[in-house]
């Protein structure tokens, strides 16, 4: 008896101890994630000097925020932005929106074809855009000369926001208890009414993580919006980045207060939706 | 709960042709006129236009000119570039795949254990995956930087030699990978879903039977995850296949061709030497080596993935 209870309170020190080591790795391991960006963030508010200095300092001497009026100049910050948020908005609710229309159909409706046009969907999930990067591009300027706007980055998504968006968005769905749109069903209400009466509000955390995987897909892409926009007042901030990188290249301290700006909108538009974001792809249960 | 769907559509397919089953096929397909629109224009005739335009000697100005397969030819026989866009692209992708697995699983791992601020965590090491990935390499490279950059200065007060990360063709590609394992925070929280649907009492049975902290990992959780791991590693060819922002942004395809993606190879035939039918004859075989490898990684998964109560789909 006594035994026994000591062999199990010194297993449960023995987990304890586990359990404190993990933590350590987990908070060692976020602080090394983290340091890129605060290297980055730290050249980016000092002078040139003082970034040539050895050993680097931890923190700068000088929190020199005016390096980001100065790369302001030079650097069209705000018109890139606005640029980039004509292209996303739209895109981002397009994409939701007709992403939740197709997977709503895959996920309650029945109809001949289904299992074929779902195959095709999922598919086309491991098919890199790269591929049909050529093509694409013959058809946006040759055949529809819309060389020089922003519809060709626009566009796709108004066709489904992407087949692993529609997946996640098709698994939430089916977690929603049938019962809830029989009785609708029961009591007359049409497809498009269950839709928007009880699916879309139970499914609004999942609507928010397609969203956001929207917007960090576009927000991340540098090659398409290389390839469709040639204006430099039609630059992305993903383009004008680029650009000014190749024109400052040893300015550190001006290049690391652009790549700040760059990073900014993205960390700000994750943390607002952060809460949702992580739970929601974590409750769709991502089982096959 | 799915057997009991299956059972009401056996019933409902028996009166198929009944008015309330046609009008919900009429609403599905309008519903997905969107995705059906495109699944033809943007994903399924623009592959088969790859393959097409593979076949043609097209510049930007002339029409096109059909060249039997002389494209593959010349892709194979003289290109100075192909051959080591293809090693270069498989090279880095295996390792950044290889990599981000274990750095993500590892993590997810942790963060599945009692901790204290679990979300905010969680939360921290998904921040790099939403940073644009122009920025991330352009910051990256201050930090790559030979003289002045953290990494060397690490790398100095550990005694070891300066290396030149992004100048150094044989350090290229490592230094790449790190920053797309770095970038991998979307894999942590795919698998930290997937171990929140392991059953505990496998796990808890295992170490009644006396099975420690390793064994229940090799025995319990991977068997359990791999259909995940698989579904990650997928993802994460994918995306390190089609690599091209670090060759656009920093290094231009060099030192040499240490860099030469196949996709910055492709972009670089199409857009700036205006090659289009060459440009994609790359594509096709790049289209061909990403199917490869999946077909591979398919056709091994059914000897090491498992699927709870068999096949549920």
């Amino acid at each position: 008896m006594i035994l026994n209870s000591s062999s199990v309170s010194s297993q449960a020190r023995r987990k304890k101890i586990a359990d404190i080591f993990c933590f350590a790795i987990v908070v060692m391991a976020a602080a090394l994630v983290l340091l890129p960006i605060w290297w980055i963030f730290r050249t980016s508010l000092m002078t040139n000097a003082e970034i040539y200095k050895f050993p680097p300092p931890f923190f700068p001497k000088n929190w020199l925020f005016s390096n980001y009026g100065e790369t302001l100049k030079y650097f069209k910050f705000w018109q890139d932005f606005r640029n980039t948020m004509i292209i996303i908005v739209p895109s981002v609710v397009a994409g939701t929106l007709t992403a939740t229309l197709c997977a709503y159909a895959f996920a309650r409706l029945r109809f001949p074809g289904k299992k074929f046009i779902f195959s095709l969907c999922i598919a086309s999930m491991f098919l890199p855009p790269m591929v049909t990067l050529v093509p694409l591009y013959i058809m946006w300027t040759r055949g529809l000369g819309l060389q020089n706007t922003y519809w060709p980055l626009i566009i796709p998504y108004f066709c489904g926001g992407g087949a692993f968006n529609i997946f996640l968005l098709r698994q939430f769905i089916m977690t929603i208890p049938r019962e809830l749109d029989e009785a609708a069903k029961i009591d007359g209400a049409g497809s498009f009414r269950i839709l928007m009466q009880i699916i879309i509000p139970a499914i609004r955390p999942a609507m928010i993580v397609v969203a956001l995987l929207l917007f960090i897909l576009i927000w991340n892409d540098l090659l398409q919006q290389m390839v469709y926009i040639n204006k430099p007042e039609n630059f992305t901030i993903a383009v004008g980045l680029t650009i000014f990188r190749g024109a400052y290249k040893s300015d550190w301290a001006s290049l690391m207060a652009a790549t700040c700006m760059t990073f900014a909108p993205g960390v700000i538009f994750y943390l607002i939706g952060q809460k949702y974001f992580v739970e929601g792809i974590v409750m769709t249960g991502m089982k096959n | 709960m799915i057997h009991a769907n299956q059972t009401a559509q056996a019933a409902l397919k028996k009166k198929h042709k009944s008015p309330m089953s046609r009008k919900e096929a009429v609403a599905a397909y309008l519903y997905l006129i969107p995705a059906f629109l495109g699944l033809t224009f943007i994903t399924y005739l623009p592959l088969a236009g790859v393959f097409g335009i593979s076949f043609f000697k097209w510049d930007a100005l002339s029409a096109p000119v059909f060249n039997a397969g002389k494209n593959f030819v010349n892709l194979f026989t003289k290109d100075p570039y192909f051959i080591d866009s293809i090693k270069v692209t498989i090279y880095f992708s295996v390792i950044a795949v290889i990599g981000s697995l274990i750095y993500s699983l590892t993590i997810a791992m942790l963060l599945n254990r009692k901790i204290p601020a679990r979300g905010f965590w969680r939360a921290v090491y998904y921040v790099p995956y939403v940073l644009p990935a122009a920025a991330v390499y352009m910051g990256w490279s201050f930090l790559y930087e030979t003289n002045f950059g953290l990494f060397n200065y690490i790398l100095s007060q550990l005694g070891i030699h300066k290396i030149m990360f992004l100048t150094d063709s044989s350090a290229i590609i490592p230094s790449l990978a790190l920053i797309s394992v770095w970038l991998s925070g979307n894999l942590i929280v795919i698998f930290l879903a997937g171990l929140q649907n392991v059953p505990r009492v496998y796990s808890e049975a295992a170490e009644i039977d006396g099975a420690n902290a390793w064994q229940r990992f090799i025995h319990v959780t991977l068997p359990c995850m791999s259909p995940i791991i698989l579904y990650n590693t997928l993802m994460s060819l994918v995306t390190n296949m089609q690599m091209v922002v670090p060759a656009l942004t920093l290094t231009n395809g060099g030192p040499g061709n240490s860099s030469m993606f196949m996709t910055f190879l492709m972009y670089r035939y199409a857009f700036q030497s205006n090659n289009l039918g060459y440009a994609c004859a790359i594509s096709f075989v790049f289209f061909i080596l990403i199917a490869i490898f999946t077909a591979i990684l398919f056709a091994t998964s059914k000897t090491w993935t498992f699927y709870e109560g068999g096949d549920d789909r």
